[in-house]
């Protein structure tokens, strides 16, 4: 079963957006299982695997910030090794910029770079200029053009000021955006990152994503793919999100759109009403369909908290509303709530788990 | 080149900062001549008949095969160390994210290693002259390239190390077989005639007899480059049938862990 592709998420062709500049096509992967000692005695020539990917398919615009997101073990670091040519695809293309991942893989690397979010993977005992110009070379940059590359991402990265100072004394804020710089050497179209704020403070953290969506994402004009837990990242900084459960691909859209999709739009009201009974009616009235009916707190001075799921956008929302005003209920507050990370992979998951069991 | 120039640079520069272990390094070097310098006159009487025809100074003896053992140890093991390193910290899965070939790449993550031994060993012949060994030093230039085929004949022993670990994590026992043997029964410490004849075959397959002998011909005898031609051509044929093979396990390895997953897994 492909994933589930929800309106927004154009492809080239069918709405005149800019074309794909990454294009999977029924990607999959296995890999050979653990087997314990016994086994291996008992059986010597059984082969055992898991799949890690099962036909993944999407395809990724030029200039997108697009996430990856899923519970762990979904796939989402075994499709990005793909991508970046450490890992063969069993089954399936993969196009990066018209190279194939399998036979063009020094051309992928040309233009494609994933950033290694490991820190160990800098050389600790140089400086960042060190580490730069290392890699620099490594991508075939000679001369005055290499060391006015290195001071250009060196102030990219704002890192200008400790450039000749040993990495081993950087805070990990620091090691990220030089780790990034390093991937930004060659100027690389398709960039991937896989959890890159995972070891930063939260403020760090925003700070690193505000600069990859304005340097990297907009002013750069690179492509960006992200893999995720964290809900700041998909909900507002990706354009559009793919989710990835037991190695297939069950869904991709814009964040907001699938959590509207799925799970409707949770409002929060603060009303007067004592009866506990009432409440599934209230919910109810206004001629609005409400999924769900939430806890219900009782507040000093008789306030009470509602949760409702109320699908259909603002109309709807005013149709509750009304239908309580007509039964008398005051209401003191309408909240919106949205929906988080985890609440929307779990209503992506059963849906899934349903549209499965329904075949 | 100029990759691999880069990847050597830092190394060089990493260890560099390590100051006090990179002195020590050079400096316990020669603290190793004095020993050697008594022991090798304290047997001088008894091992000048056996050396007959690679040198007749048993101090000289000792201090080639020093250095060769030196240089080799570098070799055998330079390159699985680097990729093992290399796969724990996370620096190999960004090398091999650069557009760079995988020889340059092994050739760069290895070469400190090997170039800062022919540093050290070029000291320990020094600093052993300065104590009195008898080298022939017009004898330089054929030297070197005998020098150069005994490195590219271990070289291919370090690779199908560095491929074992790129497969199964492990560098297996070859590079220490290999070394063990070469210290054994290539000719280190003693000359290969006077091992026992059944030992002497295993002496005949390893490159380090023929490399040694070769060595010391040229360095401790002063003969031409003609006069060990044929330990010379043996060395040869070692350091092409190796690199052969070893290319070709390192690319089935290199495969493998394509296919497993195993490149740049912890």
């Amino acid at each position: 079963m492909g994933a589930q592709q929800l309106p927004v998420a154009g492809t080239a062709g069918t709405d005149g957006a800019a074309p794909p500049i990454v294009r999977l096509r029924e990607i999959s992967k296995w890999f050979p299982a653990p087997r314990r000692w016994r086994e291996l005695v008992r059986h010597p020539r059984r082969r055992d695997h898991v799949q890690a990917l099962r036909g993944v398919s999407v395809d990724i615009r030029e200039g997108e910030f697009f996430g990856l997101l899923g519970p762990n073990g979904a796939g989402k670091s075994t499709l990005f090794r793909i991508l970046s040519t450490l890992v063969s695809a069993d089954a399936g293309t993969g196009i990066v910029c018209g190279f194939d991942v399998g036979r063009d893989a020094d051309r992928v690397r040309d233009v494609l770079a994933p950033v290694v979010a490991d820190e160990r993977s800098l050389n600790w005992r140089l400086s960042a200029r060190e580490n730069l110009r290392l890699y620099a070379t490594l991508h075939g940059l000679r001369g005055p053009a290499r060391s006015s590359r290195v001071d250009e991402l060196l102030e990219l990265v704002e890192l200008v000021g400790d450039a000749d100072r040993p990495v081993s004394g950087f805070s990990s804020g620091m090691k990220q955006r030089l780790l990034l710089g390093r991937t930004l050497l060659a100027r690389p179209r398709v960039l991937l990152l896989d959890e890159p704020t995972r070891s930063l403070d939260p403020l760090s953290a925003r700070r690193f994503r505000e600069f990859l969506r304005r340097e990297i994402s907009e002013a750069q004009g690179c492509t960006v793919l992200l893999a995720t837990h964290n809900a700041e990242e998909a909900l507002h900084f990706c354009d559009r999100v793919g989710v990835l459960d037991r190695g297939r691909l069950i869904a991709v859209g814009a964040a907001s759109q699938l959590a509207g999709e799925l799970g409707g739009e949770r409002y929060v009201l603060w009303v007067k009403e004592s009866d506990p009974a009432r409440f599934d009616a209230l919910g109810n009235s206004g001629g609005a369909v409400v999924r769900r009916c939430g806890h219900l707190v009782a507040e000093a001075g008789g306030w009470s908290r509602l949760e409702l799921d109320i699908p259909g956008g603002l109309d709807a929302v005013a149709r509750v509303l009304d239908g309580l005003a007509r039964a008398g209920v005051p209401v003191a507050r309408c909240e919106r709530q949205e929906m988080s990370l985890a609440d929307l992979l779990e209503a992506l998951l059963e849906r899934h788990k349903r549209m499965s069991a329904d075949g | 080149m100029a990759k691999i120039g880069a990847l050597v640079r830092a190394a060089w520069l990493a260890a560099l900062s390590y100051r006090l272990g990179f002195i020590l390094s050079v400096s316990t070097l020669l603290f190793t001549v004095v020993p050697f310098y008594f022991v090798a006159n304290a047997l001088q009487p008894t091992m000048a008949g056996v050396i007959q025809g690679e040198g007749h100074q048993y101090f000289g003896f000792l201090i080639v095969g020093m250095m060769v053992v030196t240089v080799v140890t570098a070799t055998l093991y330079a390159l699985p160390n680097a990729i093992s390193a290399g796969v724990a910290n996370g620096t190999l899965e960004a090398l091999f994210t650069t557009p760079t070939p995988v020889w340059v790449l092994l050739a760069g993550l290895s070469g400190y290693e090997v170039l800062f031994a022919i540093v050290r060993a070029t000291a320990l012949l020094l600093a052993a002259a300065a104590f009195g060994a008898h080298v022939a030093w017009d004898r330089m230039g054929p030297a070197l390239p005998i020098l150069i085929l005994l490195i590219l004949a271990h070289i291919p022993i370090g690779l199908i190390g560095g491929a074992m670990i790129l497969a199964f994590r492990t560098a297996g026992p070859l590079s220490q077989i290999v070394l063990t043997l070469s210290v054994f029964l290539g000719g280190t410490y003693y000359p290969t005639h006077v091992i026992p004849g059944w030992l002497e075959g295993v002496s005949g397959l390893l490159p380090m007899t023929y490399g040694l002998r070769a060595l010391r011909g040229v360095l401790l005898e002063g003969l031409p480059f003609a006069g060990v031609a044929r330990d010379v051509a043996v060395l040869a044929a070692f350091a092409v049938v190796l690199t052969v093979a070893s290319v070709l396990a390192f690319r089935a390895a290199l495969k493998y862990a394509k296919r497993t997953g195993s490149l740049a897994q912890y």
